[in-house]
């Protein structure tokens, strides 16, 4: 089972052909498997990003006051479901989309903008503008409170970030990253007059899934009005990360987080006085690992080898003490490096000739990686790293709930988990540079108006890919919360 | 040209632990046979494509359950939300039939207020020396609770593809003949996305938000 095709895309085959049969099926099937697996050569038209369906969480303002981590920062924390980077990326930008904010009439409009407009920010530059950008609230975001929504008091994480270790994650493009995605995504929800209709996220009555399966059905809608679809669904992000399952197992861990929700509900209201005191404080800590996302490693991002990813998240899951493993996750990335660096391996030989040899195409592998093969790579590459991280989650929930009782406390799941969401953002984050470095690089001779909606792209479905990350994340909590309470009441028995 | 389906039918496959639910589907959607499993952990998904008619297709989002009793309580969230099912038994294993009844009733309880259509598969046929359980009282169980009887073997690839085609077919004389209905909440049936032209008066049943035009 441990083979590398259970990451591939579920197949397409030709069912008509073993209809008739009753009794056996043609071996080709296999054959087909890994053909369709196979990224195609040709080029083909550039999707239109995609905008991530704004997850509009309440702030759960009790959380983010149990964290005064930073003063400088207001307590009003303007919670936008983007997680630390989200957060960051809002108040950077908050000043920035005032410039733009009179487009917003279609999306390539707010592209090209947010990319002539694009320049990056020096380091000082962001910290000061998050300190003073965070003075805004936004009053809408605070109208409901229901515990399962977005991040908690992330904010509050990520100025620490940013003042402790923001030499060093800036330096590494997240900014860059975020500028360009938030910028666009502030700039579509003004003028988007469909925007306001996906506010209601992770509300009682509309889930990420749910949201998530919209997109993806007006993508399916979309592009199947098109003549050109095959090709066409290879740049949607939506469609690929349905694909991949990431839809559905981002339902069944919604499934999950919200049972336990209730349960944990009704199990706080069946309890008084002390005991409920005790139990609220518990939870209250493990409220707070989840807004830990801690930048402890962050030095050795530039050393970072091929196999540091696999490793720690294979010791981050081993922590966990669940029996899933991250192989999936990891081959799918190891994968994508594979495809990058064979990608990028001539170009960077020939750079010390002179960049302009380049343009000579006598190299034959790099050449028959068009731009816009790199492009539809890496959003495919995003996609199912990004069902593969959730599906790791939805496992992780099922086997905190139903798997055999485990030493590791609730608690320390949580840290884990929450560390674990941080490797992945960062891995993304990194991958993403990766493949805007295989752009820029095969893109020499191209114009930007070519290139850079690739690039952009490229940064936005990264971003918002790190947002479900983050958002599924999240989810988790009442899972941990009712194993907590579980353990607790277990324990004295035992 | 692959995407553009008629409907989307969400299947679930359950049975007793190692009767070969996870291979059973992962023949069918990846063509292969994985000698090595571990056991399903809550659920996993799969999906396929199937022509039921030419340039008619039918998406098929297969739910993979986890057999194992300490997941029960999840899987059985799953039930409402499927159209039909495969219910597996392992040919070699006497237990995992009898235990067929327990499944069934299961189904019944949580599948409300819907239905699901079911396909009783004796699974692991290749294994015809080993057998416990004859065909025929295999028969006679399905046609008791109205379901089709199917022997199988992800091994060796047999009736793997009649099993969910048949399933598939089935379903969608159901649907066309409007004994299953598409319903807002529920996601055992989903209309596709079809080229315009394609549209005929038989896919009334469509509903009218995902009107293309």
């Amino acid at each position: 089972m441990s083979e590398k095709d259970d990451i591939e895309t579920p197949v397409i085959t030709e069912a008509s052909s073993t209809l008739g049969d009753g009794n056996c099926e043609p071996a080709k099937n296999s054959e087909s498997v890994d053909q369709s697996a196979k990224p195609e050569s040709k080029s083909e038209p550039v999707a239109i990003t995609r905008k991530r369906p704004e997850s509009k969480p309440s702030s759960d303002l009790e959380t983010s006051e149990i964290l005064p981590v930073e003063e400088t920062v207001s307590k009003d924390v303007p919670q936008t479901g983007w997680g630390y980077w989200g957060s960051w990326g809002k108040s950077l930008l908050s000043s920035a989309s005032a410039t733009v904010a009179t487009v917003g009439q279609g999306i390539s409009n707010v592209i090209e903008k947010a990319e002539t407009s694009l320049g990056i920010p020096s380091p000082s530059e962001i910290s000061t503008e998050v300190q003073y950008a965070t003075g805004e609230t936004n009053a809408k975001e605070n109208a409901n409170s229901s515990p399962l929504t977005g991040p908690f008091g992330v904010f509050s994480t990520i100025s620490t970030a940013v003042q402790t270790t923001g030499k060093s994650v800036i330096s590494g493009g997240l900014d860059a990253l975020e500028f360009i995605g938030k910028k666009t995504m502030d700039v579509i929800a003004e003028g988007d007059p469909g925007f306001k209709r996906t506010k209601g996220l992770m509300n009682r009555n509309s889930t990420l899934s749910q949201v998530l399966r919209e997109a993806k059905e007006k993508e399916e809608l979309w592009t199947s009005n098109e003549v050109t679809l095959e090709t066409d669904k290879k740049t949607h992000y939506g469609l690929l990360f349905d694909e991949f399952q990431g839809l559905s197992h981002l339902e069944a861990l919604e499934m999950l987080s919200q049972e336990s929700e209730i349960k944990v509900k009704s199990i706080l209201n069946s309890l008084s006085g002390e005991e409920l005191e005790t139990l609220k404080l518990e939870l209250e800590q493990l409220k707070e690992a989840f807004s830990l996302a801690e930048f402890c490693e962050e030095e050795e991002e530039e050393k970072k080898g091929d196999e540091d990813f696999t490793k720690e998240i294979t010791e981050l899951f081993s922590q966990l003490q669940v029996s899933s493993k991250p192989e999936k996750l990891a081959r799918a990335r190891n994968t994508a490096y594979e495809w990058i660096s064979t990608s990028l391996a001539k170009p960077l030989e020939e750079k010390e000739e002179g960049e302009k040899q380049l343009e000579t195409e006598k190299t034959e592998k790099i050449n028959k990686n068009s731009v816009e093969d790199i492009h539809a790579f890496a959003i495919r590459s995003l996609a199912e790293l990004t069902a593969c991280s959730i599906e790791l989650f939805h496992k992780t929930a099922a086997l905190v709930l139903h798997g055999q009782k485990q030493e590791v406390t609730a608690i320390e799941r949580s840290r884990t988990l929450s560390q674990m969401t941080v490797v992945l953002c960062k891995e993304l984050s990194s991958l993403s540079k990766e493949f805007t470095t295989c752009l820029t690089t095969a893109g020499v001779k191209e114009k930007a108006d070519i290139l850079n909606p690739l690039i952009t792209a490229v940064f936005l479905e990264a971003s918002n890919s790190a947002s479900y990350i983050q958002d599924a994340f999240q989810l988790l909590l009442p899972v941990l919360e009712i194993s907590l309470i579980e353990n607790k009441t277990e324990l004295p028995e035992a | 040209m692959e995407a553009i389906w008629l409907y989307q039918f969400r299947l679930i496959v359950i049975g007793d632990s190692t009767v070969g639910k996870s291979c059973l589907i992962r023949r069918f959607t990846e063509g292969r046979f994985a000698q090595v499993s571990d056991p399903t952990v809550g659920v996993d998904f799969f999906s396929r494509l199937v022509e039921i008619e030419p340039g008619k297709r039918i998406k098929l989002q297969i739910w993979d359950t986890a057999g194992q009793e300490r997941f029960r309580s999840i899987t059985r969230a799953y039930y409402r939300n499927s159209v039909g099912g495969l219910l597996l038994f392992d040919i070699t294993n006497r237990r995992s039939f009898q235990n067929v009844h327990e499944w069934l009733e299961e189904t019944k309880v949580h599948v409300q207020p819907y239905q699901i259509v079911f396909v009783l598969v004796g699974h692991k046929c290749d294994l015809d020396t080993q057998r416990q359980v004859t065909r025929h009282e295999a028969e006679k169980l399905a046609a008791a609770y109205g379901m089709k009887y199917i022997e199988t073997s992800a091994r060796d690839a047999i009736n793997v593809e009649k099993a969910f085609t048949d399933l598939t077919r089935d379903i969608y004389e159901l649907v066309k003949r409007g004994d299953i209905t598409i319903q807002e909440g529920w996601e055992g049936v989903k209309s596709g996305f079809v080229p315009n032209v394609v549209h005929s008066s038989e896919e009334v049943v469509k509903s009218e938000r995902r009107c293309l035009c």
